[in-house]
């Protein structure tokens, strides 16, 4: 009789955990945003039967990219145009002025927020956004530019290392920083946008910068080459490089690695829909799968970061930084907008002055 | 003309543009122009003078001197001249930089120097690695001037006593003054305007030149407007180079070496001087091409560069950075696509310069001088810069997003040197051949083709070489006109060097400098075809 009641028990459990998990199950169905939205833009994009990209990303990685989109969603043509930021914002630019409708999505960091600025960006806000480490309410966030401090093992010992970005303006650290420039619309400028909006202490942000200049090192205008200096021995610290870089070189063997001690510095890479998309659902819709846990695990599988919190991934935060390693955000509207005045009134007058 | 009107407009992207001079006003009042003017003068003229002096000489001893080894003194001046700039500057860096250059990492292990010897981050080492990017359009600017030699003058100096040095001083090279002084000018023009040097040499040194200014005003503020303000500073100076260039050869009868006697050129016995010239090509040729081919072999070869993972080749050869580029997207097409339009254009540009060069020195067409400077005009701009006129000229048009427009971008961008070429040419051929045809009652058109184009045949061949090769690894002018599905092999291709993966640029290069010498090659010695040799 026990036993029988013991069955009983258990039947039941089973029956309710199971009815309720079918419950749960169904009601997950419909309310996944992504899921909805996906579903009405694929029908209209099969229409558009075409979708244009601009991206400032790697060849191999936007036909990875558009490869992958493609086979979840057959029927749309893909095509893509490759660029670095200012040739992208030339062109869109040229294009929107011309009424041209050539491109229908912007992949990229620097670019959409300039573009969308002069209007030519037709505001788009995810239904995912609740998914999202940093969100835009016109442009969906697909990924991330993440900023690390990295050095090279051969050069420095742990012990020598800078705890902190603020650390290397310290003059011991003087001819063994690739520095970039400042006065760019390049990572530096956007760690000295976050740092200040971080701090919201003037004298010290001020006197950080007065402290890099004081190192008296050459600048450069590419992060890249940057990187690759430090990597052959030119300089020990590179200041900064991007996360996705960082580990693709450890993976390769390359003595470099991050100063896990200085919290990295996060900035949207954006895909941005063209004011004058002749495909505009197309273009949603590749925004959409891309932040969808399977297109970052797209974007995971060529190497970039993800955008949506929780996914793991070698390029995350949480994979490549101790636990409880807060990101540093930027949010400065003026530099979002307008990198260029921000950095005449913020850091001319300190850096040239 | 759509971008010198851009320059007079302000406004930022997107909004209402106003026509006036305030980017005029900005520019000059802005305190870093002279400094930056200043580098940018030493640094043109620097790297000209070396390039064209060395191309001249090498030009010289391959035409008129008996030096040994005559196959190898032929071929070896001409390879280097398929080596793109930029991995020659990749390479320069890696042999040259201070701390990790493999120059000073040499005599530091071998023989305990510490000192940094070399620095490949100062104005003398952007010289010496744009200079001898700056080698080939000499040496092909030269090449037939010396090889159409009148060698009358040349004995009638010996008859008075001269040594061949002093002769090849006082007459020899009097004479191809034309010619070089074009070669000096263009490569005076390639250095104002060059990016990828100044970037990766002077930057990092400390050394700003103006052209950066003008990207500057592109990338950070996104203002064609200032972009193209600034860019007028160029178009000044490359105006007063061309009134200098254009005053030193107005009587350019004098220096007419082809006339209507007959004539065989003479190769000049130099004694023991030929061992110095053999010694002399064979140090262009490893400066040129050798010694940086290794290098980024050895790079394209190994996993990362430092010194010594470079040192330990070939016990840690790696191939991954090939397989990635053989399986890069748009490889094949892209290389398929710049070969077309490379091999057309070179056809189009050199045969529309001879035209433009007969029309100004040897027709009285009303305003025909006025041409030279049109046709020399886009040298002076920036090539992201000349690239936006472009596609400002096209977009309206069926043109926009085709191979076509691209094919039109580099024909202007070409079109200066095809027009200089046939221009120093052209003035070698004295008018009396001309006249001869003209007093026989020949119309322009029997002139043009029967008497100047076969007279031509030499610079032609040197002239549809280099610019196919320039087109072919064209990035700047293309960057912008390129279409979407439709690519073009050297900008996908050295997208590498852009994203900072210096290992798959090289094998890239690698891949394309083989490709390049195996058809040249092909064409030297199985189609007979002689560039200029």
């Amino acid at each position: 009789m026990k036993k029988r009641t013991l069955l009983a028990v258990v039947v039941s459990i089973f029956s309710v955990t199971v009815a309720l998990g079918s419950v749960a199950l169904a009601a997950s169905a419909p309310s996944d945003p992504f899921t909805k939205v996906s579903g009405e833009l694929y029908a209209k994009a099969k229409q558009e039967g075409a979708l244009t990209v601009y991206s400032v990303w790697d060849v191999e990685h936007i036909v990875a990219i558009l490869g992958a989109f493609s086979k979840r969603y057959p029927g749309i043509k893909t095509n893509y145009w490759q660029g670095r930021n200012p040739e992208i914002i030339t062109r869109v630019m040229t294009e929107f002025q011309a009424g041209r409708d050539s491109v229908d999505a912007i992949l990229s960091d620097n670019a959409p927020p300039v573009i969308r600025a002069a209007g030519a960006i037709m505001a788009y806000e995810t239904v995912q956004k609740a998914s999202l480490i940093l969100h835009d309410p016109t442009m969906p966030v697909v990924s991330l530019q993440i900023q690390a401090l990295v050095y090279n093992t051969k050069k420095l010992k742990p012990a020598d290392l800078p705890k902190s970005w603020e650390d290397v303006a310290n003059p011991k650290y003087k001819g063994n920083v690739a520095l970039d420039d400042p006065m760019r619309a390049g990572p530096l400028s956007t760690q000295l946008a976050a740092l200040k909006g971080l701090w919201k202490d003037d004298a010290r942000w001020t006197r950080f910068v007065k402290g890099l200049k004081a190192l008296g090192v050459p600048v450069h205008k590419s992060t890249s080459a940057m990187m690759r200096l430090v990597i052959a021995g030119e300089y020990a610290l590179a200041m900064p490089a991007l996360l996705h870089d960082v580990v693709n070189e450890m993976g390769k063997g390359t003595p470099v690695n991050l100063v896990k001690t200085a919290s990295p510095i996060v900035f949207a890479r954006y895909a941005g829909i063209y004011a004058k998309a002749a495909h505009p659902n197309a273009a949603k819709l590749l925004a959409e799968w891309l932040i969808s846990t399977e297109g970052q695990a797209t974007l995971d599988s060529i190497g970039r970061e993800a955008s949506r919190k929780g996914f793991q991934s070698k390029t995350s935060i949480g994979h490549a930084y101790p636990a409880g390693t807060q990101p540093i955000p930027v949010h400065d509207k003026l530099f979002l907008e307008d990198p260029k005045k921000w950095l005449d009134t913020n850091v001319k007058p300190l850096w040239e002055g | 003309m759509i971008v010198l009107f851009r320059s007079f407009t302000t406004g930022r992207l997107g909004t209402i543009v106003a026509f006036n001079v305030q980017n005029y006003i900005r520019v000059f009042t802005d305190p870093e122009i002279l400094p930056m003017i200043n580098n940018s003068i030493l640094y043109a003229a620097g790297s000209a003078a070396l390039g064209t002096g060395v191309g001249a000489m090498l030009a010289w001893i391959v035409a008129r001197t008996n030096t040994p080894g005559r196959v190898l003194v032929e071929l070896m001046p001409l390879y280097p001249i398929l080596m793109p700039p930029i991995m020659k500057n990749i390479a320069w860096i890696l042999l040259l930089a201070p701390k990790s250059g493999i120059l000073n990492g040499f005599l530091r292990e071998n023989f305990g120097i510490q000192q940094l010897v070399f620095n490949a981050f100062t104005l003398p080492a952007m010289v010496w690695v744009f200079g001898l990017a700056c080698v080939p359009l000499g040496y092909l600017f030269l090449l037939p001037v010396f090889l159409s030699f009148d060698p009358s003058l040349e004995e009638s100096a010996y008859i008075s006593g001269s040594k061949p040095m002093r002769t090849m001083l006082r007459i020899t090279f009097p004479l191809a003054f034309p010619a070089f002084l074009s070669a000096f000018v263009l490569n005076f023009l390639r250095g104002l305007r060059s990016f990828e040097t100044p970037v990766l040499q002077g930057s990092p040194g400390g050394i700003n030149v103006f052209v950066a200014k003008v990207y500057d005003s592109m990338s950070v503020e996104y203002n064609p407007g200032i972009a193209t303000a600034y860019s007028t500073v160029l178009i000044i100076l490359s105006v007063l180079a061309l009134l200098f260039y254009v005053r030193a050869t107005r009587f350019s009868e004098r220096y007419a070496t082809i006339t209507g006697k007959g004539y065989r050129v003479k190769v000049i016995d130099i004694g023991k001087w030929k061992y110095a010239t053999f010694l002399a090509v064979f140090a262009y040729f490893l400066v040129g091409i050798a010694i940086p081919f290794v290098v980024l072999i050895v790079v394209s070869l190994i996993p990362y560069y430092d010194y010594e993972t470079f040192m330990m080749f070939p016990a840690n050869i790696d191939l991954s950075n090939y397989h990635r580029v053989l399986n890069h997207p748009s490889f094949v097409s892209g290389l398929y696509n710049s070969l077309f339009l490379s091999v057309t254009i070179a056809l189009v540009t050199v045969l529309a310069g001879i035209i433009m060069a007969f029309t100004i020195y040897r027709t009285k067409v009303y305003g025909s001088k006025v041409f030279e400077f049109i046709g020399t005009m886009p040298l002076a701009f920036p090539p992201l810069v000349l690239s936006l006129g472009l596609v400002i000229a096209v977009i309206g048009t069926p043109l926009y997003n085709t191979l076509w427009a691209l094919g039109l971008g580099l024909f202007v961008a070409y079109f200066p040197y095809a027009l200089r070429n046939a221009s120093g040419a052209i003035v070698n051929i004295h008018k009396e051949l001309d006249e001869a045809a003209w007093v026989h009652g020949a119309r322009w058109r029997h002139v043009f083709f029967q008497v100047t184009l076969p007279l031509l045949k030499p610079t032609v061949t040197g002239a549809l070489f280099y610019i196919f090769i320039e087109a072919i690894r064209n990035i700047d002018v293309a960057v912008l006109l390129v279409a979407p599905g439709n690519e073009y092999g050297p900008v996908t291709l050295f997208e590498y060097f852009r994203v900072g993966q210096w290992a798959e640029a090289a094998a890239g290069g690698v891949i394309y400098l083989i490709i390049l010498i195996l058809a040249v090659s092909i064409a030297k010695f199985v189609f007979k075809i002689k560039f200029s040799l």
